[in-house]
């Protein structure tokens, strides 16, 4: 693997920005190196082990109000030229768009500690294949597991440059590796499926055997599940349940979302929109944070943005554009994010947080008495539309009777409206965590009340 | 129009195989790739961005016993070709493999598109776009707001493997997507189509786009008038089109073939047994030309072709590639197939549905004296291993007797893959095939899901009214 210093990539970033002399608007260049590294593991062996550098620039040219876009994976000179002036014919395409232009540079960006950990890049491919291997034995361990159906250690070195022709000209790099796999249980025809992971920074942070107990744990609790009566229930959605939830719910607080009439949430700043129990911040900043930089995709500061402060909406979140078009001095909260270097950014959130409740999930079952504990989740992007509000998807998971889990249950739906479903939040556990994979969400576990259950 | 890429010739990929195998291994493959991308976004009555890129590279998979190395290089010079081959050949250690003679695979040329987008001015797209937009907007004071979306990209590809097949393809793309918002006092509610196929820009002949503006916004504000869904189980009509991703989450997925060799799929060891009622026949058709999920070869070097999975009721097949095939003992029916030079292959699915049957929709929904009937589907979900899959309602209604009344909103449909296949009672004669994406080990591939109207005994809808 070769070593790209921070240098590099502003080099990169200079030489495309020079290329753009003779245009006359202003021109800024996104420059993405990653080193990646993918292995599965199977029955204690190595199953595939993919690795590579994928790299590539998107170029994003603004003249007159009018934007256009371009990408390439090839650095070599005449790729580079093309970039811009498909950039630039791309823009002339466009409609007049008074709010659309480039960030200036800030004058200070703050610093988030411990995004980029060398040892990442430099542990031996043996020792990250025995993390993916160790979580997989785990769970073979456990009674019922009867097979994994893959176990996976993943790792990214990411590093990005943005340099404009409006001064921005930043450098940032992070390092993130998981390890997750998928165990089986089976009890004569009953066979139950469980997933569970670890997050970290560097690999030396993952302990993977509490992602095979996590798995292992999941599937053999669901054996035996079947169909519970239809019906109003308090559900328990557990924290992984909580975060994919507030992953979707959180697009109706972008004002992108309010501005082009997509937003459950228009008007409503200083208005009760959820339970008074409930705050929710976007957090940027965030040392613990899958999200957490010192600026976003377009080289704006990140910040910390209250959402909803005891129920009562706060704000949204904003890009450079979004926050022109709003007025009166607003500036953006540092949330534009890209996919990859591909497209242009767009608002989104960086890492949500809500408070932690209180005691143990069992002791939560305890308070709520009588309800539906849901541990996973299927069908949430056909299922939650954050235009309409509408929300109904698959759930697994455990009754809870007399403040305890009984039976389990599959193949029922929960359904509600985001705006009950927010109102409704009611008791929280105190087993807060981040949550990488729907966004990046710090939650705990908790209660809704008032939510529809169609089973039998 | 831009300069196209030679690719990689039959004689270079035969020496960078040989330098794969120089440690040894069961099996090596290159593949390169070169795509041209283009899109246009209309959103809040505005043009607001063209975007348009390149994507061009190669990648190295080397086999030997149960391990798969993989890299990929964004680069189809020789130099760099060689270099990851080398590479890849350290992680092994034993006597050179030497690949078999490369022998180039000819099919009948597919023309190209009669229309190749490339080939269109800026200008042609721009206005498609725009119209599409003021019809869907003036359908109604009730629309607020309307997202038109134009995406081109032709892929060519260049793939040969160590037992000997070198094949190319080239392949064309072209989608409009259409999101509308309609609103009335408190209520919004949304209306997407698309328009797609493996087709140039002709598919806009006779104003198509305008019929998807049109079905788009019409979606949206009839379902301003939706009471929400029952909750609980009842007899289920499917509509045809996009009515398939049933089977393609009740049922494609468990088909694929990673997850029959590991067994963890309700479907292993059940090829030869009834799964579904006689008038029940269902294929995975990847060679159909023009569909969305199509291509002459797929990722690995197959031609594809068209897999019966369900024959009158009789499951006969499993979609596969090369060396899970293997272990079937079971040639690759072509559906070997990767989000890009990036990334890894893995069975897919091409184009799955059912097929017609012999009554007309109109007497199916006439013979039914209460049912939840989804006329259109927003995508869905399945656990292979349980077969337990769901999948969300855009557009639904309640049938009582033998009429389409209400419409209904918010509800996702759950069931299991093996008891909704017994569970359908009923196949009507209007097959139609939709375009759709499908995602799997983080990869995202064309696939089309089609089906003709069909009913289901029973299945839970999970609405909100109970």
């Amino acid at each position: 693997m070769t070593e790209v210093p921070g240098a590099e990539l502003l080099d990169v970033g200079r030489s495309v920005l020079e290329r753009a002399g003779g245009l006359t608007g202003d021109i800024e260049v996104y420059v993405q190196h990653s080193q990646t590294l993918a292995v599965k593991v199977y029955q204690g062996e190595v199953e595939s082990l993919v690795a590579g550098e994928p790299r590539g620039i998107g170029v994003r040219y603004v003249a007159d109000g009018r934007a256009g876009y371009a990408y390439t994976g090839d650095f070599a000179p005449a790729a580079l030229d093309e970039v811009v002036a498909m950039a630039a014919t791309n823009a002339a395409a466009a409609d007049l768009d008074e709010y659309v232009s480039l960030p200036h540079a800030a004058d200070v960006y703050p610093e988030v500690q411990g995004l980029w950990r060398p040892s990442l890049l430099s542990t031996a491919v043996e020792r990250k294949i025995a993390l993916a291997v160790e979580a997989e034995k785990t769970a073979l361990g456990s009674p019922e597991i009867e097979t994994v159906e893959e176990s996976a250690y993943v790792d990214s070195a990411t590093r990005m440059a943005i340099v404009s022709s409006k001064g921005v000209e930043v450098y940032g790099e992070q390092t993130f590796c998981y390890v997750y796999l998928s165990a089986h249980a089976r009890r004569g025809d009953d066979v139950q499926t469980g997933l569970g992971f670890v997050t970290g920074r560097e690999p030396e942070e993952l302990d993977p055997a509490s992602a095979g107990r996590d798995a292992a744990l999941q599937a053999a609790r669901l054996l035996g599940a079947r169909p519970c009566p239809t019906g109003k229930y308090t559900v328990v959605l557990d924290r992984e349940v909580a975060a994919a939830v507030f992953g979707v719910a959180v697009r109706a607080l972008s004002a992108e979302a309010v501005q082009k009439g997509r937003s459950l949430f228009a008007g409503k700043v200083g208005e009760l929109v959820a339970a008074p129990s409930l705050s929710l911040v976007d957090h940027g900043l965030h040392p613990d944070g899958m999200a957490s930089a010192s600026f976003d995709d377009e080289g704006v500061p990140r910040k910390v943005t209250p959402l909803i402060e005891d129920g009562v909406l706060k704000g949204f979140l904003h890009d450079t554009y979004t926050a022109a078009r709003e007025g009166g001095g607003a500036g953006s909260t540092g949330n534009a994010e890209r996919g990859s270097y591909r497209g242009s950014p767009g608002v989104s959130a960086s890492n949500l947080m809500l408070d932690s409740g209180e005691g143990t999930l069992e002791e939560l079952f305890a308070r709520v008495g009588t309800g539906l504990y849901v541990v996973s989740i299927t069908g949430l992007a056909s299922g939650a539309n954050p235009v309409s509000g509408e929300f109904s998807v698959g759930a697994r998971g455990l009754l809870i009777e007399g403040g305890a889990l009984t039976s389990a249950v599959r193949e029922v739906t929960i359904a509600s409206d985001l705006v009950s479903l927010l109102s409704n939040v009611g008791d929280r556990a105190g087993d807060a965590r981040w949550i990488p994979f729907s966004g990046s969400v710090y939650t705990p576990s908790f209660a809704v009340t008032d939510v529809t259950v169609a089973g039998t | 129009m831009r300069h196209l890429s030679p690719g990689i010739s039959p004689e270079l990929t035969e020496h960078v195989l040989r330098v794969a195998l120089r440690n040894g291994g069961d099996y090596a493959e290159v593949f390169a790739e070169d795509r041209s991308s283009l899109s246009v976004r209309m959103d809040d009555g505005r043009l607001e961005e063209v975007s348009s890129g390149i994507d061009q590279g190669a990648s190295i998979r080397l086999v030997k016993g149960p391990t798969t190395s993989f890299g990929f290089t964004d680069s189809l010079d020789e130099s760099a070709l060689v270099a990851l081959a080398e590479r890849l050949s350290a992680s092994v250690r034993g006597t050179a493999a030497l690949p078999s003679s490369v022998r180039v695979i000819t099919l009948d040329p597919r023309p190209l598109p009669r229309l190749i987008p490339a080939a269109v001015e800026t200008g042609a797209k721009t206005d498609l776009v725009r119209a599409a937009e003021s019809v869907a907007r003036e359908r109604s004071e009730e629309i607020r707001q309307v997202a038109v979306g134009y995406s081109e990209g032709r892929q060519r590809t260049w793939v040969g493997s160590s037992r000997g097949p070198f094949a190319t393809d080239d392949r064309t793309r072209v989608v409009l997507s259409v999101n509308v918002v309609a609103q009335r006092d408190g209520s919004i509610q949304t209306g997407h189509e698309t328009l797609a196929g493996t087709v140039g820009f002709e598919i806009f002949d006779g104003a198509a786009h305008l019929r998807t503006a049109l079905e788009a916004a019409d979606k949206a504000l009839v379902m301003l008038d939706a009471r929400p869904a029952p909750g609980g189980r009842m007899p289920v009509i499917l509509a045809n089109g996009f009515g398939g991703v049933l089977f393609h989450e009740a049922c494609g997925h468990g088909l694929e073939a990673d997850f029959i060799v590991k067994k963890t799929s309700i479907w292993e060891g059940r090829r030869g047994t009834r799964v579904a009622a006689p008038f029940v026949t269902a294929y995975d058709d990847g060679v159909t030309p023009t569909m969305w999920g199509s291509n002459a070869i797929d990722d690995e070097g197959t031609p594809t072709e068209a897999t019966v999975l369900i024959e009158e009721g009789i499951l006969t097949g499993y979609i596969t590639d090369v060396l899970r095939g293997e272990k079937l003992g079971l040639a690759s029916t072509g559906n070997g197939r990767r989000q890009s030079y990036r990334h890894l292959p893995y069975p897919r699915m091409t184009n799955t549905y059912f097929a017609a049957g012999d009554v007309s929709a109109a007497d199916l929904i006439a013979d039914t004296p209460r049912a939840f009937y989804a006329k259109s589907l927003s995508g869905g979900q399945v656990d292979p291993a349980t077969g337990d899959f769901v999948f969300g309602v855009s557009e639904g209604y309640l049938i009582e007797g033998g009429r389409v009344g209400t419409p209904l909103k918010g509800a996702t449909l759950i069931g299991n893959g093996a008891e909704v296949l017994e569970a359908i009672d009923a196949i009507a004669d209007d097959l139609e095939v939709r375009a759709g994406m499908c995602g799997k080990e983080g990869q995202a591939v064309p696939v089309g899901t089609g089906q003709p109207t069909l009913r289901l005994r029973e299945l839970t809808v999970g609405g909100t009214a109970v």
